[in-house]
């Protein structure tokens, strides 16, 4: 695998997001709107617990165990969600707009991107769930990579992205196989591999990631890995709150999640309850791997230290007073960029 | 094998798998196998097809004509399904391709290698008539060369495919490529994809060893 000089990498903070999809949106705005990439979201936030996207992904196989190649299998349009076909030319320009109403056209959905929102798990008054945004996470150890025959797919030297060369992709989806994750699309009118690209244009201009920059939440931290004054060497190594999704699945991935805290429980006279958690420690376990238990007590000990009005750096850090502050220098104004359509 | 020199058929009529100059072709089968598992160069591909069979059409007839400008391979193969279209991500088109040496001695199992490059000719049911023209020196490392060059046209009914590939016999580039004149001798290959069976890449039916064509004087 070729070594990187430096490595870019994101901060999630999950006790931010409110699933309010605004990434999703400026991610699809931006780079996938062109023929064969309708289905396509190469940022998804979906509810967690949920199936995901695509449709049970975690169980589709890929990645590395022990240092070796898992099969995995392909997901389909409809695992993915596909793209709902509507009646659009009916209601805006089909001189029918008193009568017809916005509908899917063809067989009736029976999964989406964003399908089981909301519906988590647990039972009234302990219900719970939290949103869980993805991007490709531009692993150290892409199983994508490895996979290629045609070696089409590089990891950048100068900032760990990993991107696909679509002159040199032949459309043979044995990346889509390997990715553990389940980031990466067929495009069926170039047929070619396609996936979120960490907005490089903007990086290469010191711009960050459009997911990054448009969230209204602030919960997203963008920069070098080893830039001890940036964001994500002060999350991820310093105060060791962030963690990679499913490290089980071998790929060591650059985008890391601040796991959720949730509310208290109730016990069945309506009391708090402290005995337990109300998100099951074992179901964090499963996703974050077994320092997230750590991970959120440093979390609580820091909100603690915070309520008490002392200063904590972690808290501060995290609230984003100055929200700049997040993107590790990738905080220039795209405005102020003459960008070129060629 | 002898690839039958028929004067003045123009391209349209050398494409058409059910052209009448076939029949003036003697075809011979050819026996096909899976590629070797441990040449697939990534683990994952290989970990993928460990144990699986692949190599689905273990049998094809080729015969060749040629007009004194273009070559024309046809191949036939039997294969129950028609796979044209990648509509979903799961589906995968047929194939086939016609290997030949850019430089005498080069190996058929590792499509060439450094300095022995090879020079195939590839059709897929999803582009039909626009074929590929590539060159290989080694596992991998396709790359294509000129555009258009090679041509198509496959017809599938009855579970049987017929499809014809067919090049210039002298193409204009600098690239090692097969450069074919009436009278010659050179050999080749062939391989097949069975789409239905998710086959791509180097997951594909070859015939492992050179054959011998010669091209009928003009």
């Amino acid at each position: 695998m070729a070594e990187v000089k430096r490595q870019l990498a994101m901060v999630l903070d999950l006790n931010k997001c409110i699933g309010c999809q605004t990434c999703t949106i400026a991610c699809k705005r931006l780079w996938t709107r062109d023929e064969g990439m309708d289905y396509m979201w190469w940022n998804s936030v979906n509810t967690k617990p949920g199936r995901g996207t695509p449709r049970d992904y975690e169980k589709m196989g890929g990645g590395f165990r022990g240092g070796v190649a898992v099969p995995g299998k392909l997901p389909t349009r409809r695992d993915l969600g596909d793209a709902w076909k509507f009646n659009h030319e009916e209601v805006f320009y089909g001189g029918k707009a008193d009568r017809v109403h916005l509908k899917i056209v063809g067989e009736e959905p029976d999964w989406g991107p964003n399908w089981d929102e909301d519906q988590g798990a647990g039972e009234y008054p302990n219900a719970y769930y939290f949103y869980l945004p993805r991007i490709c996470n531009h692993c150290t150890n892409p199983a994508c990579v490895e996979s290629c025959p045609r070696k089409a797919i590089v990891k950048r030297e100068e900032d760990g992205i990993v991107l696909i060369d679509e002159d040199r992709c032949r459309g043979y989806r044995f990346c889509m196989e390997a990715c553990p994750y389940k980031k990466i699309y067929f495009n069926h009118a170039r047929k070619v591999a396609q996936k979120c690209i960490f907005c490089f244009p903007r990086i290469e201009q010191g711009v960050s990631p459009a997911c990054a920059r448009m969230c209204p939440g602030r919960l997203r931290f963008v920069g070098y890995r080893d830039d001890p004054e940036g964001p994500i060497a002060k999350l991820v190594d310093k105060w060791k709150v962030g963690l990679p999704l499913h490290p089980d699945f071998g790929t060591e991935p650059n985008v890391f999640y601040v796991p959720p805290l949730a509310p208290p429980r109730f016990d069945e006279n309506g009391d708090i309850d402290e005995s337990k958690p109300r998100i099951p420690n074992e179901y964090l376990v499963s996703l974050f791997g077994p320092r997230v238990i750590e991970v959120l007590e440093i979390l609580k000990t820091e909100m603690a230290k915070a309520r008490a009005g002392q200063k904590s750096e972690l808290m501060d850090l995290l609230i984003v007073y100055r929200w700049k502050e997040m993107f590790g220098g990738f905080d220039r104004d795209p405005a102020t960029i003459e960008w070129t359509t060629a | 094998m002898r690839a039958r020199y028929v004067a003045g058929l123009d391209l349209d009529t050398l494409l058409d798998p059910d052209g009448g100059h076939w029949s003036k072709a003697r075809s011979e089968r050819l026996s096909l196998v899976g590629t070797p598992i441990d040449l697939q160069p990534t683990a994952s591909v290989r970990v993928a097809w460990l144990g699986k069979k692949f190599g689905a059409i273990d049998r094809v007839s080729v015969a060749a004509v040629h007009n004194g400008s273009a070559l024309a391979f046809r191949l036939e193969w039997k294969d129950a399904s028609e796979n044209r279209t990648l509509d979903d991500i799961t589906a995968f088109q047929d194939a086939a391709a016609v290997l030949l040496p850019s430089v005498p001695g080069a190996p058929v199992i590792t499509m060439g290698m450094p300095g022995m490059e090879v020079n195939a000719w590839y059709w897929s049911a999803d582009e039909d008539d626009a074929g590929r023209h590539v060159v290989a020196e080694g596992l991998g490392s396709t790359r294509p060369v000129g555009e258009r060059l090679v041509r198509g046209r496959g017809l599938w009914k009855g579970g049987h495919w017929r499809v014809v590939i067919s090049r210039a016999l002298q193409v204009q580039t600098s690239e090692p490529v097969a450069q074919l004149k009436p009278g010659d001798t050179t050999q080749f290959a062939v391989a097949v994809w069975e789409g239905g069976h998710g086959e791509r890449a180097g997951i594909k039916a070859y015939s492992a060893e050179w054959r011998e064509l010669q091209l009928e004087a003009a």
